[in-house]
């Protein structure tokens, strides 16, 4: 059991995790060190080794090792190097301690052989990240981190009745391919597309994400849709309404990034919109499709981290937080705008950068199963990105009305992560080989044909001229957007006396159980979950046990 | 010079390139019929690009609100 433990990528970090609760001033050596020492482990996996835990009531087997985990837990390793690069100078150690449980349980979903490690896993993450979210300490923050711990548990739970019913009627929870032909397979499926963004709970990606800190939204951006991502390309590869799934979320995003204010978010709505393409990609389901998406979500995970980081720099140096506040930085800040554009590039896809090398393949999939359609919205989709991350993000943080603020580029780490992640991102798109090798079926595509670069450059020339002509009508302005959340969050009527009268019900059972002292006047959701001390108690109840149950069955 | 003409000028500068850009393409591999027709994909870019921010537009009349709307 330990042996096997210590060969495993994701343990360091969990361990890491509680050394940095302990020696509090050494936060950053900790977490830097431990992400080395699980990249050392990862050098020596070798493959068809499984671990297996077996106790009285089931087996877990906790790692069996694929060339796609390989390929995730990779990345997911590099980012969270940068990452952590980046955020040396955040004053908080819970947030370092958080952000590694975070990481190290996304790694153990990557491993996972079958549904209930990855299930055990999955909720760990959940409840990690989103302490990842509550780390920021604002009130804003405490409640958007209760909506997304809600919606997280909610897809939990979708998810948890979707695999006990493929264990009452298969008896096999081996992780394997699915088909969508009984309702336990669709039910694993919303679970795992809850987690990926999809219609129509894609909300909780810009409504949670950026309310992290400056440094917290990074690992945000990288390990929650990405391990969902990698999930889907293993049971569901093929199964076609995922492609429509994928060209809603690309549109989704674009629609919704053009019309918003906060910069964050706006990177946040283009989440929604790089893990469509990802989407469409899994839906597509050939060998080259597949290699796609899992180079997309390499090169996505880096450039949007690139991105983010630019942002957060922003953020920490002059702490404002939306467009119409910023503008002019590139003279203030001329590194953080170098990486900021470099990283705009590679989202859009522009040759020479590691969007390029990733999307193409998608793109080429689905030409070479003959989808026109499928096609076209995909170029419509590369046109937009190149729309509202690509250029509106740089232009109206670093460029557009020149703000006349005194700044200077974020302090010398901060600086080295972002150089660092724009080097991988330009490095890739020189030399796609050094990520087409690391793929998990063998590739044999060549990115830098005549026609793809041309198409490419062709869209993107005309995308800009789209920008700056309608430039007069995308003036940002102090505004939200209305989304789905308007149904838990907005003022209706019924809604709000429904919940009023679905806690009145919990308080009366309440105080059967005599837990009159818990018992307060809720009005909304939110404001239950916000007093409401017994759901976090609980939960830190069940890991207690988890773990100590893991621990006295070590033999 | 002003980032005004700044942008007009390189806007210019990009819409001449265009048409050279055609030298590397091959007519001979195209995909589809419609991306063998010249200009489709700087056409088809700008299209999309324009009709994605009239939704967007369109949109916003019924989804906008204030900055502090849900507070």
């Amino acid at each position: 059991m330990i042996s096997s433990l210590i060969s495993h990528p994701a343990f360091p970090l969990a361990i890491g995790s509680l050394f940095i609760f302990i020696f509090k001033e050494k936060a950053n050596l900790i977490s830097i060190g431990s992400i080395l020492i699980s990249l050392f482990v990862l050098l020596f996996i070798t493959d068809n080794i499984d671990y297996v835990y077996k106790s009285g009531l089931a087996s877990l087997n906790y790692f069996s090792y694929s060339k796609l985990a390989y390929l995730f837990c990779l990345v997911f390793l590099i980012m969270g190097l940068i990452g952590k690069l980046f955020s040396i100078y955040r004053d908080s150690y819970k947030e370092k301690a958080m952000v590694l449980i975070y990481i190290s349980s996304a790694i153990f979903v990557l491993f996972s052989g079958d549904f209930l490690t990855l299930y055990i896993f999955w909720e760990i993450m959940a409840i990690a990240s989103t302490m990842v979210i509550w780390s920021s300490n604002s009130d804003k923050s405490l409640s958007a981190g209760n909506r997304y711990l809600l919606m997280h548990l909610l897809g939990g739970l979708i998810l948890l009745l979707g695999i006990i019913g493929l264990y009452i009627d298969t008896n096999n929870l081996q992780i394997r391919l699915l088909n969508l032909d009984t309702w336990y397979n669709w039910m694993i499926l919303v679970g795992f597309l809850l987690n990926a963004g999809a219609p129509p709970f894609s909300q909780w990606i810009p409504d949670a994400y950026p309310e992290g800190s400056y440094s917290s939204t990074v690992f945000l951006s990288a390990y929650t849709t990405k391990t969902s991502v990698f999930i889907l390309i293993v049971t569901f590869a093929g199964s076609h309404i995922l492609m429509l799934i994928g060209i809603y979320m690309i549109m989704y995003g674009i629609i919704y990034a053009l019309l918003e204010n906060d910069i964050r978010r706006i990177l946040s709505y283009s989440i929604v919109n790089q893990v469509g393409f990802m989407i469409v990609g899994i839906g597509i389901g050939t060998e080259l499709s597949l290699n796609g998406t899992a180079a997309h979500a390499f090169s996505h995970i880096i450039y949007k981290g690139l991105l983010l980081m630019s942002a957060g720099s922003v953020i920490y140096m002059i702490n404002k937080y939306k467009c119409t506040d910023v503008g002019g930085l590139y003279k203030t800040m001329p590194l953080t705008a170098i990486c900021g554009i470099i990283g705009a590039l590679a989202i859009s896809a522009f040759p020479l950068t590691s969007g390029f090398i990733s999307k193409s393949m998608i793109v080429d999939a689905s030409i070479h199963e003959g989808m026109q359609l499928v096609w076209l919205m995909l170029l419509v989709g590369s046109a937009g990105v190149f729309l509202h991350a690509g250029i509106k993000f740089p232009w109206f943080v670093f460029f557009h009305r020149d703000k006349k603020i005194i700044t200077t580029d974020p302090p010398i780490y901060m600086k080295y992560a972002m150089i660092i992640a724009s080097t991988i991102c330009i490095v890739i798109g020189i030399w796609p080989q050094l990520l087409y090798g690391l793929l998990p079926y063998p590739v044999d595509f060549i990115p830098y044909t005549g026609n793809h670069v041309v198409s490419q450059l062709h869209l993107l020339f005309f995308s800009a001229l789209a920008f700056f002509i309608s430039l007069k009508y995308l003036e940002r302005t102090l505004t939200l957007t209305l989304d789905i959340d308007w149904l838990y969050r907005g003022k209706i009527k019924y809604i709000k006396l429904l919940t009023k009268y679905i806690f009145s019900m919990i308080n009366k059972t309440e105080n059967i159980f005599s837990f009159t002292s818990l018992r307060n006047k809720f009005t909304t959701l939110e404001d239950y979950l916000l007093r409401q001390t017994t759901i976090s108690a609980m939960l830190i109840l069940i890991l207690i046990i988890f773990s100590v149950s893991l621990i006295m069955n070590i033999s | 010079m002003n980032d005004r003409n700044k942008i007009i000028y390189t806007l210019i500068l990009l819409i001449n390139i265009t048409p050279y850009l055609y030298v590397f393409y091959n007519f001979k591999k195209i995909n589809f019929n419609i991306d063998g027709i010249i200009g489709f994909y700087p056409i088809f870019g700008f299209l999309a690009c324009i009709s994605l921010i009239i939704i967007a537009k369109i949109l916003a009349v019924v989804l906008k609100k204030g900055d502090t709307y849900y507070d």
